[in-house]
This record gives structure tokens, sequence and C-alpha cells, in this order.
């Protein structure tokens, strides 16, 4: 694992290098309005302490909120992206902060306080030249918790579409690649310590007493605010520039592999640049609102999918329905079916081999067998989705021992290791062929069409007419056999979405 | 005699609970009156309602014949010195900023002049200049005081507030600094409230010694008259050692030289 690591984070130093620099940009950032704000907030409260135990409860239930669902709740709000992840990192980083500055500020010595007052300082003075001072070091402890604490939260920003090493976690968990999932996790660790290191260094020279202490003080001080204040306007300055369009992908390996080709394939039949967002967490529910909103403008999307979970349709969807699905997408939505890849990438039901062989399972009627007693795992947009769990249970009649939430990715190791015994399976997935599992049979043909399509916002067609033209040179491109071999690339010989991805373009001829 | 400092008809009560029920005084400029008494009998309370810290029920104060109720809080504070018990520098100033506290609060561009009555201040109060740059922490709780009261005479007032300077220091540092202030009293002829539980401290400093019991005045009186005709059953009480510093029996304690000698100067 060591030596994977290694070769990992030799070979694509640029790739986690940039990542880290995202780190680091949205850390400071959600730090520093931290910071200020908390810093403002508890001072307030210290001040005006009848409203300390209700703020200081307001931001401790904000605390508890799991970042996770702190994220969906923001989404509807602040979109999609880096954004949102400051928002919620701030709100975390709050706590500390509001709490370590308001118990530094009325632990200050009161004869201390009245004395300055007592000689006439104004409030602003006690504040700035007595209080504020005095409090600091219970203050920059709690900022060092909080920036550690911060800088191991950013991790999660990359589950809606925010950069930082997140990114690498996460993509090492879709497409089963355990070294970058290690490398991603440690190089967090290191900023943190890291970090952790400096400020503790700042903590001490600020007990430093003596002139020259002081003047090394105000020097140190002044080169570090020049430092952030450069990584916080490289990290605000728009990056928006014309001829950009804004790619989402599923964090599904499929779909990080198509993400590859269409960047890559658009970008040199045109002069536009597509800027991609791989694996927005929470898949469709979390991408399609940000189509709607202009965030994204493109991503690879399922016929079914759109039919039920876009659309609430709740009837099943055949291909039959297309025109109507198109329409729909058009006149509500402003979104289109630009080109369709020519694969489906419908639902299944994959079961342990030794259960299945055991009490001979082959369909999905034979699951009657083990009614109740089979723990199924499944991402939870199964269980939200009208064509998943609840569909499932009502179709067959089937009822399950437990039932638990797991990221796609997860599934197969859950499985592997004992952990679920039945999980739904999308059938492209290239983990099966590894996997110790037996592919069901929808003996009652539940589950509908779900083809693979590329959903783009209407707007920028007009704007681009040349994406259409591009995309249209992967109408009926990629087979079944095509996908799932690719994906089983990725996933299991740890190849490179975009090297799979080139190799294929290569042998149908798009790149010479 | 014009009078610094005057109490009208004060009255001070949390709730039910009345701290002072009605104090009338008047301090003349240029006295060094000792506020002495049990604890709890108000005489804190009494000091801090001179520069606002605690407001009174009812009642005026007057400062230098003026209401203060009429002036600019922050500019009356700044006008009186204002010293207290324990160790109140801030101890994220040096000794230096400590003394030019208050100054620094006037005039923040003229830093030669505040330079200058840094200096002043340290001789008269006996700190060497060489302790400027160190901090409260670096100090003995004697010359903590010092520095404490060098800070309440910084800016020069004409009258000084003192809550029990020298209760946290021992007692041979408690002699000389007693020593100090007395004479620095005489020096600068500044008016001076002086809070203290210590009967002996009361009657050794004061010009006149003004003795509280349960928020009222017990006797407001020079030392020796203090000494000589206590006005109350409880003064007498309060200086029954020092009028017993000889064995004449009470009826002849006036003859005794010692026992106001000692005491006034």
């Amino acid at each position: 694992m060591l030596k994977e690591i290694g070769i990992l984070v030799s070979t694509k130093w640029d790739f986690f290098g940039k990542l880290l620099i995202q780190h680091i940009e949205i850390s400071i950032i959600a730090v520093l309005i931290a910071i200020v704000l908390g810093g403002i907030v508890g001072i307030a409260i210290s001040e005006y302490q009848k409203s300390a135990k209700l703020t200081l409860g307001a931001i401790n239930f904000l605390y508890t909120i799991p970042s996770i669902s702190m994220l969906g709740f923001l989404i509807p709000f602040s979109g999609i992206g880096n954004v949102t992840a400051i928002i919620a990192l701030t709100i975390y980083a709050l706590l500390p902060m509001v709490r370590n500055t308001y118990t530094g500020m009325i632990n200050v010595d009161a004869g201390i306080l009245e004395a300055a007052k007592g000689m006439g300082s104004t409030k602003k003075q006690i504040l700035l030249r007595v209080q504020i001072p005095l409090a600091m070091p219970v203050i920059v402890s709690g900022i060092r918790n909080m920036v550690t604490m911060t800088i191991a939260l950013t991790g999660i920003a990359s589950f809606i579409g925010a950069g930082g090493l997140g990114v690498a976690i996460y993509r090492g968990i879709t497409t089963n690649n355990a070294a970058m999932t290690v490398t991603g996790s440690l190089l967090i660790a290191v900023l943190a310590l890291t970090v952790d290191f400096i400020l503790g260094f700042v903590e001490k020279r600020m007990m430093k007493h003596g002139k020259e202490a002081r003047k090394q003080n105000k020097l140190m001080a002044l080169t570090a605010s020049v430092l952030i204040a450069c990584v916080v306007i490289a990290g605000l300055i728009p990056r928006k520039n014309k001829n950009v369009i804004h790619l989402a992908t599923k964090p599904m390996t499929e779909q990080y592999i198509l993400g590859e080709m269409l960047k890559f394939y658009i970008e040199k039949d045109t002069n536009i640049t597509v800027d991609i967002t791989q694996g927005v967490g929470g898949g469709t529910s979390n991408i399609e609102p940000a189509m709607e909103s202009g965030e994204f403008d493109l991503y690879p999307e399922y016929t079914g999918t759109g039919w039920n979970m876009v659309l609430k349709h709740t009837g099943q969807y055949s291909e039959e329905q297309f025109d109507d699905l198109q329409k729909e997408y058009q006149k509500e939505l402003g979104l289109t079916w630009d080109v369709m890849f020519g694969f489906n990438n419908t639902y299944g039901i994959a079961i342990k081999k030794d259960i299945a062989e055991e009490n001979n399972i082959k369909t999905y009627s034979d699951l009657q067998k083990l009614n109740g007693q089979l723990i199924l795992g499944a991402e939870y947009d199964f269980f939200e989705r009208q064509d998943g769990f609840d569909m499932l249970c009502k179709t067959y009649d089937l009822k399950f021992a437990s039932t638990s939430d797991m990221d796609m990715g997860l599934k197969y190791q859950a499985i592997n290791s004992g952990k679920i015994d039945i999980m739904p399976v999308n059938t492209t997935d290239g983990q099966l062929a590894q996997a110790d599992v037996v592919l069901l049979e929808d003996d009652k043909a539940m589950y509908p069409s779900y083809q693979a399509g590329m959903v783009v916002r209407e707007d920028i067609l007009k704007e681009y007419p040349e994406i259409h033209e591009a995309l249209q040179k992967f109408d009926r491109l990629i087979s079944e056999s095509d996908i799932q071999r690719m994906n089983y690339e990725v996933e299991t010989e740890k190849k490179e979405p975009k090297d799979v991805a080139m190799t294929f373009l290569l042998e149908k001829g798009l790149l010479e | 005699m014009s009078i610094a400092i005057e109490f009208s008809h004060i009255r001070k009560s949390y709730g039910d609970t009345v701290i002072i029920p009605d104090l009338n005084l008047q301090v003349e400029k240029g006295e060094f009156v000792t506020i002495v008494g049990s604890s709890g009998c108000g005489k804190t309370t009494a000091l801090k309602m001179i520069n606002g810290l605690y407001e009174p029920t009812s009642g005026d104060i007057f400062v230098n014949g003026e209401n203060i109720k009429n002036i600019d809080m922050i500019n009356l504070r700044r006008s009186i010195g204002y010293a207290i018990q324990g160790s109140v520098l801030f101890p994220n100033m040096t000794v230096e900023e400590n003394i030019s506290y208050v100054p620094s609060l006037w005039n923040k561009n003229d830093k030669e002049k505040t330079k200058k009555a840094v200096d002043k201040w340290m001789e008269v109060i006996g700190l060497d200049s060489s302790m400027k740059d160190r901090y409260p922490s670096e100090l003995s709780g004697g010359q903590q005081q010092r520095v404490g009261i060098a800070r309440a005479l910084a800016a020069s007032p004409d009258i000084l507030l003192m809550d029990e300077p020298f209760g946290a220091v021992d007692a041979i540092t408690r002699e000389q600094l007693q020593n100090e202030l007395k004479s620095l009293h005489k020096k600068t002829g500044i008016t001076i409230l002086f809070v203290t539980h210590d009967i002996e401290e009361a009657l050794k400093l004061g010009t006149k010694v003004l003795v509280m019991d349960k928020g009222e005045i017990e006797q407001y009186a020079k030392p020796c008259d203090i000494v000589r005709n206590p006005a109350t059953d409880f003064v007498k009480k309060l200086v029954e050692k020092q009028r017993r510093a000889c064995s004449l029996p009470d009826e002849r304690l006036m003859e005794c030289e010692y026992c106001c000698a000692n005491i006034v100067s």
C-alpha cells in the first residue's frame, strides 16, 4: 500500500497538488470568516450576557447537524460547489470560535476591567486594549482547534462538488481505488498537523514578551497576513471565463469515464473549455437542481431516472415514452436529451453467491424463500426513488431483515465482507465481475429502461451550437459491453478514467 | 478652603438591602481622608460612587462643586486617579505602558509628554527606570503596588481614590509604601480618599478619618480626635488599642502625648 501511495503521489503530483491548494483555499476562507464572525459574536455575547445562553444554544444546535445533512439543507439556497462548502464549514467552525472567545472574554479578571473602567477608558478602549488582549490566549487556542477541525471537515466538501482533497477520497471510494482514498486522507492529516504546528508556534510567540520579540512578532504577522491574503484573493478571483461550460458527473465510475471523454472531445473539437466537476455527491438529486439554476450545463443521465425522479412520474418508463420525456424536459425544465450514448444501465439485484447457491435463488421471486431474513444495502437514492426500494418490496412482496444506506462504492466492500447480503446494482458495474455475487433475474420485468444520454441546457446549445455537433459523434457509440469493460479497467485494473477514455476514443477513431 | 468632594443625601440600596441609608459628607481640598470600617460597611461603595463605578439610588455627588450627573463620566474618571487592591495592573502591558495608560487615553499623539510623565512618576514612587520594560508578572508585590500608584497619578489628577491599595503586601513593604504615600501627599497636596479596614493605617495616614458602620458615618474627625474623643461606642471599640498605647486612665488620656503624638504629624 505504501508503495502504491508513493507511486500515486509522485506520478499524479499535479492532481494532488491542485487539490491540496483548493483544500487550503476553502479551509482558509471558511476559517477567516469564522474568526471574524465568531469573534464578533463571542465578544457581543460576552458584553450582553443575557443573550449568551440562547446564542450558544443555537450555535450548538447547528454544530450537531451531521455534515452531510447540513450540505443537503444548503444546496437549495447556495447551490453546488465551493460557496456551499465554505458556508457549511463556517457554520461548523463558529461554535469553537464563539465559545472560546466568549469563555476568554468573561474569564478576564473583573478587577482589572473595573480598574480600566475606573481610570476612564471608554467601552471600546476597555475591549480593544485590555479585555481582548487578555482573552487572546484562550481565543487563539480555540482558533487552533477550529482550524484543525475545519481542515479535516473540508474533506466532506467534495460531496457537493467543491474541490479539495476530499475529491481524491471520494474518487478513490467510487472507483474502488483504495490507494487514492488513503493518499487523500493522509494529505489532509499532514496538512492539518502542519497547520497545527504553525499555530502552536504562533501561540508560543504571542506569549513572548520584550521589545525584540514584539518586533519579530509584528514582522512575522505581517508576512503571514500577506501570504494568507494572496491565497484568499487567488481563491476569490472568479475563474469564469468566456467559452467555458460546466460539466457534472455523478459519483459512478462510468460517469467519470464519460466525463473525461466528453471534456476531451469537446475541447478538441471546439474552442470551448469544459470545466468538469466529477462525482457530485447525491447524484441526480443534487446535479439536476444545479442544472436548472445554471450552475451546470450538461451531465450524463439515464432516461428512467429522468422520468421517475426528475419528472416525478409514478408509472414505469419504457423507451416508447422517450418523446414524452424529451417534450417535458424541454418544456418544463429547459433541458434537452441531446444525445444517447447507446448503453442501458438498468438496475439489477445482486445477492451473495453462497446464499444464492444454498437456497437455489435465481429470480427475484425466489427471494420469497428468505423473506425477511436478508440485509439489504443500497445508496440512499435507492430508498428515495419511486422505482427503488418500495417498488421492489411491493412488486415481489418482499421484506428485509434490515436495510442500510451506503455509498455506491462502499456497497461492494460491504457485500464482500458479509455486512450485507443483497444489494441493488447497476448492470454496467465493473465491480460485478470481481464481486462474489449472483445477478438475479427480474422475472416480473419490474425495472424500467435506463438508457444513458446527455442532458444539456437548451440555453447553452443556443449559445454554442458546436457543442451539439460534437456530442452527436457519441450517438450510440458506447455499447453495454464497452462500458462494462471500461468500468472494469478503472475499478479493477486501476487504470485512470482519463486513460481509459482516451483509449476508447482512439479505438473509435475519434482521436488519432 | 473649598470643597473637593461632597455627598448629599446619598442612598444606595440593592432591592431591599440598604447599603447606605443617607450619607452626607464634605471633603475639603487637599485632605487625606482615610475611610475605615468593617467589611460591608459601605466604604468601598461610597468610594466607587465618586468616579461613577456605582450609581447612587438617590442623592447627589459633587466633585469640585459640579454634580457628577452633569459631567461626562469618561472625562471625570480620567481626571480622578484610581488605585485598587491586589494585582490589577494590566498583565499584557509593560510597566511603562501601565503607567502611561491614562495619559495615552487622553493624548494619543503627544508621546514625548507621556514619556516624561512616566519618568517623573516612576521616580516619585521609587521605581528604577530599568523596570520600564518589565511585565507585571516580573515584579514583586510591593513593586506592583508602586506601579499601581504611579499609574493612578500619571495623569496628574487632583483627586486620588484608593481602595485598600496596600491590602496584599507584606508588613515591611506596607510600611514603606505608607510613608511614601504620606510624603507624596505632602508634596503634591492632592485630595486623597483612602479606603482601609485597618484602623492603624487609617489613623497613621489620614489628615481626617471617616469611620463608617452599616453605611452610616460614626465619626469624621482628625485622627487625634478620633482617639481622644470617640463619638460612639463603635468608634471607641475600634480605637481601643490605640487609646491604650499608654496606661493612663480614661480621664487623663488627653494628657498623654504619645496617644496622639505618634499619630498626628
